[in-house]
């Protein structure tokens, strides 16, 4: 029974049915609905202020919504705080940690604090200093690591319990090139592993790395939510194009009626700026300009397609 | 859903102390709190043969030396203890670490008396600290152990009270600043608070009382009713810890038909004086009823004190309750 249970609750992940929030008179959340299905990463992208960090306190049991629907691996955090603790595992943007501790002693207060058993609790230690590659800051104290370590110490933290449910506010900020990268892999892995991840952040090309599905919030409520594969399909960028013989390139782009535009600072190397464009419409472009003979050595898209996406999306805004 | 666990309490009481012993200088800071000490005793223990003429070979000069003394201690521990607990909550809020803990499956009533039994315990250090002198009183004569026993357990609850009560500011206010300069306006209403209330309250609660006159008439005044106002002093530390302190018999001396009774007890004499305050408005005096009291005051101080303490526990567990649905003015909860 117990164990049927359990799995049904691996199946449900996050799902938020028109959540609404207020702090005073102001509005954080009018409305919010989403989901964060098991094994896939969902990014919740939005600019400051469009109720990301409030969203995932909701979501971590903190505070509890005006109205709306919420479930946490399938349980409702008001009705069923505990239950939701230990299914899930919370990351916040900002955090402090116990600086006089040594890491050990850190994580292993945790582990206590969600009751892992003791037999089990010093192999999971070991087991997550390995993960975020700390096994030699073991035995230091908490205040010698660096903010990217203290950063993967947290993530470890809302580890400890093996969480069903991962909320992270803003994960990579802090974080070294390195450390992003290795926190890429370990959110794919327990993804992999049927962990629901709901991730928010500012770094958009990172998301776009790890992500399945996207949200996009704005003014507390949700604007889009899509799946990374339709997104690449239909986003519109803007790419960069570079040839040996810029004049052949010019002429190539006038012909088929391409606005270029000279590159930012216009060096010679810079190659030329072509306005947005989906995927297809790119090859189609590359394949024209190539059957012409312009011996193009570039051609890539200009940022990312998230950041177009967004960058759109918070343009209607204003 | 379970009120908490004593496994839950002791793990964070176990942080707690982890922590509190890690951070602060304690070696220095509780040397200095035993120097002043031993030379209060020391210089309380000079003074009491010149400047009261109780001499070395006065019999139970052991009694005013505790009695000065235990003030001396509840004084200082009512100075430190708001310093103990009136930032753990807010404090924890500014560090960021309160809503790690608070997503945990530790339960509120858990972290609010983990946290206290943590600050109590620096505060019981500190009173233990003290017991050399309590001896050094009890060498001196007259004091026995079970006496030593009531008031350092009285003072040890006492402590207990502010250190919730500070702690239930520290939950309730957002700054840790603010809730420091609270705790200690809390320590000052109850010492000197209550007995200004009593000073100023009393002449204003009157009754006219009738007597005769010897020439048959009758004279009626307004009397002042302390038997109506006692109970305003009755929470003040030191009235609970003078009262609550076992009466110590007093020395009879006598020189040939004079009989002189002396009571050097500090606590006793406070402790008789708002036992008077109780007597009832009729009480005759006579001789042989004279050293009668009232009844006791200190098991209501006593007990206001406990309820108030077992209140601001409470008041700091609903505050740390979550899913929060209030969240006061510049309060982050992450």
């Amino acid at each position: 029974m117990q164990a049927t249970q359990t799995s049904e609750r691996t199946e449900l992940g996050v799902t938020v049915n028109d959540v609404w929030r207020h702090f005073g008179t102001v509005p954080a959340l009018s409305g919010v609905t989403l989901s964060a299905p098991p094994g896939q990463v969902t990014a919740l992208v939005g600019p400051n202020g469009a109720g990301k960090t409030t969203l995932l306190l909701i979501l971590a049991t903190l505070l509890t919504p005006d109205r709306g629907d919420v479930r946490v691996a399938g349980l409702d955090p008001r009705r069923d705080a505990d239950g939701v603790r230990s299914h899930m595992g919370w990351m916040p943007d900002a955090f402090g940690v116990y600086d006089q501790l040594t890491v050990r002693e850190y994580l292993g207060f945790f582990g206590d604090a969600y009751r892992l058993k003791r037999g089990d609790l010093a192999g999971r230690v070991d087991e997550l200093l390995m993960l975020i590659h700390l096994t030699e800051y073991g035995y230091q104290p908490v205040h010698v690591l660096s903010r990217g370590q203290k950063q993967r110490l947290a993530l470890a933290r809302a580890l400890i319990h093996r969480p069903q449910v991962l909320l992270l506010d803003e994960p990579a900020s802090g974080l070294d090139p390195r450390s992003r990268v290795e926190l890429r892999d370990i959110l794919r892995g327990l993804a992999a592993e049927g962990a629901a991840v709901l991730v928010s952040s500012h770094i958009l090309t990172e998301l776009e790395e790890i992500a399945d599905r996207v949200v996009f919030v704005a003014g507390g409520r949700t604007v889009g939510e899509h799946t990374m594969a339709n997104l690449t399909r239909e986003a519109r960028t803007a790419y960069r194009v570079r040839a040996t013989d810029s004049a052949a390139l010019a002429a190539a782009l006038a012909e088929r009626g391409v606005a270029a535009t000279a590159n930012g600072n216009g060096g010679h190397g810079a190659g030329v700026e072509l306005p947005p464009m989906s995927e297809e419409e790119a090859a189609d472009l590359l394949a024209a300009l190539v059957g012409a003979g312009v011996r193009v050595v570039a051609f890539e898209p200009l940022g990312s397609q998230l950041e177009s996406i967004y960058l759109t999306m918070t343009e209607e805004r204003r | 859903m379970t009120l908490g666990t004593p496994r839950g309490v002791g793990l964070v009481t176990r942080q707690e102390f982890r922590i509190r012993l890690r951070t602060g200088r304690w070696r220095w800071l509780l040397g200095a709190w035993v120097l002043v000490l031993a030379a209060f005793t020391m210089l309380l223990d000079l003074s009491l043969d010149t400047g009261y003429g109780i001499d070395r070979n006065t019999a139970q000069r052991g009694v005013p030396l505790f009695g000065i003394l235990m003030f001396f201690v509840l004084f200082m521990v009512l100075v430190i203890s708001p310093a103990l607990t009136s930032q753990v909550i807010n404090g924890d809020r500014e560090r960021g670490t309160l809503a790690t803990l608070q997503v945990t499956r530790l339960r509120p009533l858990e972290i609010a008396l983990g946290k206290l039994v943590a600050g109590w315990g620096v505060g019981l250090v500190a009173l233990a600290l003290t017991l050399p002198f309590a001896g050094w009183a009890m060498a001196s004569g007259g004091i026995t152990i079970g006496r030593v026993a009531a008031v350092y357990g009285v003072v040890a609850v006492l402590i207990g009270v502010v250190c919730a009560v500070s702690q239930a500011l520290s939950a309730l206010l957002a700054r840790s600043i603010t809730s420091a300069l609270l705790s200690y306006l809390v320590v000052a209403a109850l010492t000197v608070g209550t007995l200004i209330a009593f000073a100023l309250i009393t002449p204003l609660v009157t009754s006219p009382r009738t007597t005769p006159n010897p020439d048959g008439s009758t004279y009626t005044y307004d009397e002042v009713r302390p038997d109506l106002t006692w109970w305003l002093i009755a929470p003040n530390p030191f009235v609970v810890l003078a009262d609550s302190a076992p009466r110590v018999p007093p020395r009879v001396t006598a020189f040939g038909d004079e009989v002189y009774v002396q009571d050097y007890d500090p606590l006793s004499s406070i402790g008789r004086a708002v036992r008077d305050l109780r007597r009832p408005r009729d009480y005759v005096y006579t001789s042989e009823n004279e050293r009668e009291l009232g009844p006791a005051v200190w098991p209501y101080g006593l007990a206001f004190n406990v309820l108030l303490g077992v209140g601001a526990v409470w008041v700091t567990a609903l505050r740390l309750r979550t899913p929060a649905r209030r969240i006061p003015r510049g309060v982050r909860i992450a």
